[in-house]
């Protein structure tokens, strides 16, 4: 996007869209620079100032080993987004080359991957999510693993449906015709038409499995401790709700924010896709 | 802070077992399930929040605290464990020990009756204990009983034990934690240990109403009950509850009459709330670390010295459990008084930095190393102390890894002998040798869960089992417990506090250290 | 039509059949059983061999899986090894639970989600619609177990108010059943009714770019007849199939609630499941959670040809 269609789209966004960019600039900054911005260690642990309320010190209060919530927060965010954006992308990479060739080829293939994919589909996310890291086990790798599975079919769909509509249009044919080999003809052909679609699923996707990750947190089976995420932090702190209350209220807060960010920019990108 | 302390724990209990026969059988009997209230009036309904859920109510093979816990209130063995950890005759009106120690005989208490109606007789006592002991059952607690050769019922009110090997501990093994007395023949249908769930068959004070998963758990009164006037209420709810805060707030909008909290701090939420109080109770329960000696790292003595000596326990507690709790050594703090070895006297109790630093070096690691630490998940303790253990070993070099796996996974590799560096929450055992033995003492007698293989202290435990007097039992356990603490298997790091909070209504309750619900039987509600 | 439809309903059994196997090893193939919880610190290893020749846990996994399809096909989901209750029994029991909660917060969502996103589709580009449309957003965004906690929170903190801890049947008890699931209800509610309002928002919005509305101006309808009578009928179909989705995320996604308020609904009794390895019960639910996936999509597929009868064959 050149420089001067940004300032066209900006102009045209509307205040939901700002505000959207505003935050997704605040969590790129939280993400690269989580130092700088919660200079206080995440993991220090200190019981003589456990449980503190929101203060100057300690801008979002302590938890209850007496560690800066701030900073816990803050940290968290790379983590908590990048275990999300980590598990779609590996689901991407895997739903949509499966959905790619599935569509391409057709036949014997497509019906295979198919009926693994309803394997799949036939649990509703988030139950497929708690018996995969219920099963597996807590963790950051069990938990990337169990989003990109639970994700993998709307991928595989996607650029399944794409590559089957691409692969009847008439410069496909024609490049066939041509004698262009089949790997050629998907890769320079066929991927470039179904990308966008693959990457506007993978936007719209990020919301919905950050919910999971943060509900999985929740329910004690995503990372392991000290490590900070948002739902673990949650997590902790509802045993504490009645106190100190906001151990619980900025992980949701950020989560919240984080989610209707990428949310409103899905939207956009929907409208813009749509649109062209 | 308002809590009040009532210790249940009889001051200096050192009653020579003797002296317990000796003493009057009536007065004793008043006693049990602690003190009575004169003023004590029958009826009501107790309301209990839980934080713990039975897996199933089978007291034979459900080795789970939380099934011992509630279960206690339906089923009885030949003794209780009274709050010193002493055992009292409650199905057995008493017994004798034959000189040699090998031969047990308990005079059976008369006009007991189980829930079902029949009179109990020791045939169904004979019935129980052969169950029980035979593994081929599988139950839990047939390893405390391996030491039992033969049982007998000469007549209807006399069981008669024979020991291969002296005993001195056995009449606490016939107490709670496993069985109970229970119809002869009870397993032969095909059915029977699941129907536990829906019918009691015990003799306790309770029987059961109904159980429902993820919810709740009724006891109602047992109106044939052997003790006359007990129990006090006419029935107990216990309501499953999914974490503290739903406990907090049911407590604050007076949802439950009582309940303990797993993390006493969790009830520090209450201090302010009127018509509730807070109830502080020494425990039996014994939060630790384990180092199983078949870790490549662990297996050097060294290394286990340096991490004990890295640790500073009393941190520890106060970021786990704010601090209610009790810093121990070598016994848990329920114990310590009557069995415990002086903190003072044991190796590698403080921190000494400048020394783990220097056996780390000689072991080998003058840089010191990475290691993953076990916490279970569901053990909301764990996480915090794991956070601060990792933060004190960093100063010795040593970089720890937390990692959080589910109950099961962790008492598979605890079966099989591959603790590694975990943490362990030890269930309530109310006698030193109940608590090693089978812990410690090097295999094919004891499990030997971390892999110790310790000659000598083998030999001590094989001792103080067959050893009854208590003088001496004590002085063998105690140079148990130097070994233990120098040689570090374990690092026994506090006991926890039983926090129990109680609406204004609920009387004469007395918070058993166990934690198990006995104080339930002479609770009674004022209106 | 007839042809499609028992087409899905063989390639949806044929994927129930496939996950079945698919939960049935990876179950007994991951560490910890059944013996380990029972035993937990005490029991040796005869005690332990005892009680996995019980469970028949000492037998080839495929003789295992064979003997319980077997019992399935027979319509027996066996029982649970910890219970002893019957699997379906304890499936009813959890689902009348998670049904209950799931119906009413269905009706709630709908009642709340579709006025509000007709409303924002006819006013589009206005500032209510602006608004309505930051509602939808926010409540598509906020983790519903959080906005969980922060109800039972406000309830508490506020009115001294918490809800009963034991469940109780409508029948038996209607009000202690309204106090028990209103919380729970309500922050699904805000979730759902966040989705649906969005949904038809968007439809209605397409709907009435389309030509037949110009049409109908131009003809001199009134604007009420163009979005009630027109427009509205138009957005059914997909206002269906939303619904069945809607419905099916509800009841997966009470399983973090449930938990959350201590409801004893179906999610609880599949992680329970789990975390005990109570084998029969996580088999026997997870194949009803699927069936249950398979009715709602068999039934929005009916109700496709009923509502469009050009879709019938």
């Amino acid at each position: 996007m050149t420089a001067r269609a940004l300032r066209e789209a900006l102009s045209q966004a509307n205040g939901m869209q700002r505000l959207s960019l505003i935050l997704m600039v605040v969590f790129a900054v939280l993400i690269v620079a989580p130092d700088l911005v919660a200079p206080q260690s995440p993991l220090t642990v200190d019981p003589s100032r456990a449980l503190r309320p929101p203060s100057a010190v300690h801008w979002f209060g302590t938890d209850d080993v007496g560690r800066d919530l701030f900073a816990r927060v803050v940290h968290a965010t790379r983590i908590t987004l990048g275990l999300v954006a980590g598990a779609l992308l590996l689901s991407a990479l895997v739903g949509g080359t499966l959905g790619l060739v599935a569509g391409f080829l057709g036949g014997a293939v497509d019906l295979a991957a198919a009926r693994a994919v309803d394997v799949v589909l036939t649990f509703p996310p988030i139950i497929a999510g708690v018996v995969i890291t219920g099963i597996l086990g807590p963790g950051a790798g069990n938990l990337v693993l169990a989003l990109a599975i639970v994700y993998m079919p709307m991928f595989f769909r996607i650029a399944r449906s794409g590559a089957l509509a691409e692969s009847k249009r008439t410069y496909v044919e024609a490049a066939r015709a041509l004698g262009f080999g089949g790997a050629s003809i998907l890769f320079r052909q066929v991927l470039p038409n179904v990308l966008p679609l693959v990457l506007l699923q993978y936007v719209i996707l990020f919301p919905l499995a950050l919910q999971i990750e943060a509900a999985l947190g929740f329910l004690g089976l995503g990372v392991a401790p000290p490590t900070p995420d948002w739902g673990a932090i949650l997590e902790q702190g509802k045993n504490f709700i009645l106190v100190a209350w906001w151990i619980s209220l900025w992980p949701g807060l950020f989560l919240l924010a984080s989610a209707f960010a990428v949310m409103v920019f899905g939207r956009f990108l929907q409208a813009r896709l749509g649109a062209g | 802070m308002t809590h009040m302390f009532r210790g249940w724990v009889a001051r200096g209990a050192g009653i020579a077992l003797a002296a317990l026969l000796a003493s009057g059988a009536a007065a004793q009997d008043a006693m049990i399930y602690g003190k009575s209230d004169p003023a004590a009036k029958s009826g009501g309904r107790l309301t209990v929040g839980s934080l713990t859920e039975p897996p199933a109510l089978d007291p034979y093979h459900q080795a789970a605290d939380a099934r011992i816990r509630v279960t206690v209130l339906a089923y009885q063995g030949l003794f209780f464990e009274d709050a010193s950890g002493q055992a009292v005759p409650l199905l057995a009106e008493s017994y004798t020990m034959s000189a040699d120690g090998l031969s047990y005989t308990f005079k059976l208490r008369r006009g007991v009756k189980f829930h079902t109606g029949q009179t109990m007789t020791s045939a169904d006592v004979k019935y129980s204990y052969d169950y029980l002991r035979d593994s081929k059952n599988g139950s839990p607690g047939a390893g405390d009983l391996s030491t039992v050769d033969s049982i007998e019922a000469p007549d209807d009110s006399t069981v008669v034990f024979k020991l291969s090997r002296r005993n001195g501990l056995l009449p606490i093994t016939l107490t709670h934690r496993y069985g109970g007395v229970i119809p002869k023949d009870y397993f032969a249908t095909p059915d029977a240990r699941t129907k536990l769930n829906e019918v009691s068959v015990g003799t306790g004070p309770f029987k059961l109403k109904q159980f429902r998963q993820n919810s709740v758990l009724v006891f109602e009164k047992f109106k044939d009950y052997w003790q006359a006037g007990l129990p006090h209420v006419d029935e107990v709810t216990f309501a499953f509850m999914p974490n503290s805060a739903a406990m907090v707030v049911a407590a604050q909008n007076r949802r439950i009459d009582l309940g303990i909290f797993t993390r006493p701090q969790d009830a520090e939420q209450l201090t302010r709330v009127p018509g509730v109080r807070l109830v502080r109770t020494p425990s039996m329960n014994q939060r630790s670390i384990d180092l199983g000696s078949e870790h490549p790292l662990l297996k050097d003595a060294r290394v286990r010295q340096a991490i004990a000596l890295g640790i500073d326990k009393d941190a520890v507690m106060k970021a786990s459990i704010a601090g209610y709790g009790q810093v121990i050594g070598t016994m848990v703090a329920g114990m310590q008084e009557r069995w415990g070895l002086p903190i003072a006297e044991a190796p590698n109790q403080k921190v000494d930095l400048d020394r783990a630093r220097r056996l780390l070096a000689e072991a080998g690691h003058p840089n010191g190393f990475e290691i993953e630490l076990t916490t279970i998940i569901g053990y909301d303790w764990m996480d915090a102390a794991a956070v601060t253990i990792a933060d004190q070993l960093q100063r010795i070099g040593i970089k720890v890894n937390i990692r959080k796996i589910e109950l099961g996974v962790w008492v598979r590799n605890f079966q099989n002998r591959q603790m590694g560096f975990t943490f362990n929450d030890w269930p309530s055992s109310p006698d030193p040798s109940l608590l090693y033995y089978r812990h410690f003492r090097a295999q094919p007698l004891g499990a030997d869960f971390r892999n110790w293989n310790n000659t000598k202290a083998s030999e001590l435990l094989d001792r103080g089992r067959e050893e009854s007097d208590y003088g001496v039992r004590r002085g063998i356990y105690n140079e148990f417990q130097k070994i233990l603490a120098d040689d570090v298997p374990t690092i026994m790091m506090f006991s926890a506090d039983l926090l129990t909070v109680e609406r204004d209504r609920v009387r004469n309750h007395q918070q058993h250290p166990t934690g198990w619900y006995f104080s339930l039987i002479k609770t009674w509600l004022a209106d | 039509m007839l042809r499609f439809l028992v087409a899905r309903l063989t390639s949806a059994l044929l994927a129930a059949a496939l996950s079945s196997l698919v939960v049935f090893v990876l179950m007994r193939t991951v560490p910890g059983d059944i013996v380990a919880q029972m035993l937990g610190q005490a029991g040796d290893a005869s005690a332990a061999a005892a009680l996995r020749g019980f469970f028949g846990l000492d037998r080839p996994i495929h003789a295992q899986f064979v003997d319980w399809l077997a019992q399935v096909l027979q319509g027996d989901l066996g029982r649970s090894w910890y219970q002893g209750k019957r699997v379906s029994a304890l499936i009813w029991e959890a689902f009348a639970v998670t049904f209950e909660v799931a119906a009413v917060t269905l009706v709630l969502a709908t009642l709340i989600g579709v006025p509000l996103g007709v409303l924002a589709g006819i006013v589009e580009g206005t500032r209510l619609d602006a608004a309505i449309q930051t509602f939808n957003l926010v409540g598509l965004s906020a983790p519903v177990f959080w906005v969980g906690l922060m109800l039972l929170v406000g309830a508490s903190a506020v009115f001294g108010w918490s809800p009963p801890f034991a469940f109780m049947p409508p029948s038996v008890d209607l009000a202690d059943n309204i106090a028990i699931v209103i919380l729970p209800v309500l922050s699904l509610a805000v979730l759902q009714a966040a989705a649906y309002s969005h949904f038809v928002r968007d439809c209605m919005v397409a709907e009435l770019r389309r030509d037949y509305v110009r049409a109908a101006i131009a003809k001199g309808l009134s604007p009420a007849q163009i979005h009630f009578k027109h427009a509205l009928r138009n957005i059914l179909i997909p206002l269906v199939t939303f619904m069945g989705l809607i419905l099916i995320q509800i009841l997966g996604g009470t399983v973090v609630i449930e938990s959350l308020f201590s409801l004893p609904g179906l999610g609880r009794l599949i992680l329970s499941g789990i975390q005990g390895r109570d084998y029969p019960v996580v088999q026997g639910a997870l194949l009803f959670v699927v069936a249950i996936a398979i009715v709602v999509n068999f039934v929005v597929d009916l109700l496709y040809g009923l509502i469009d009868p050009r879709l019938r064959p």
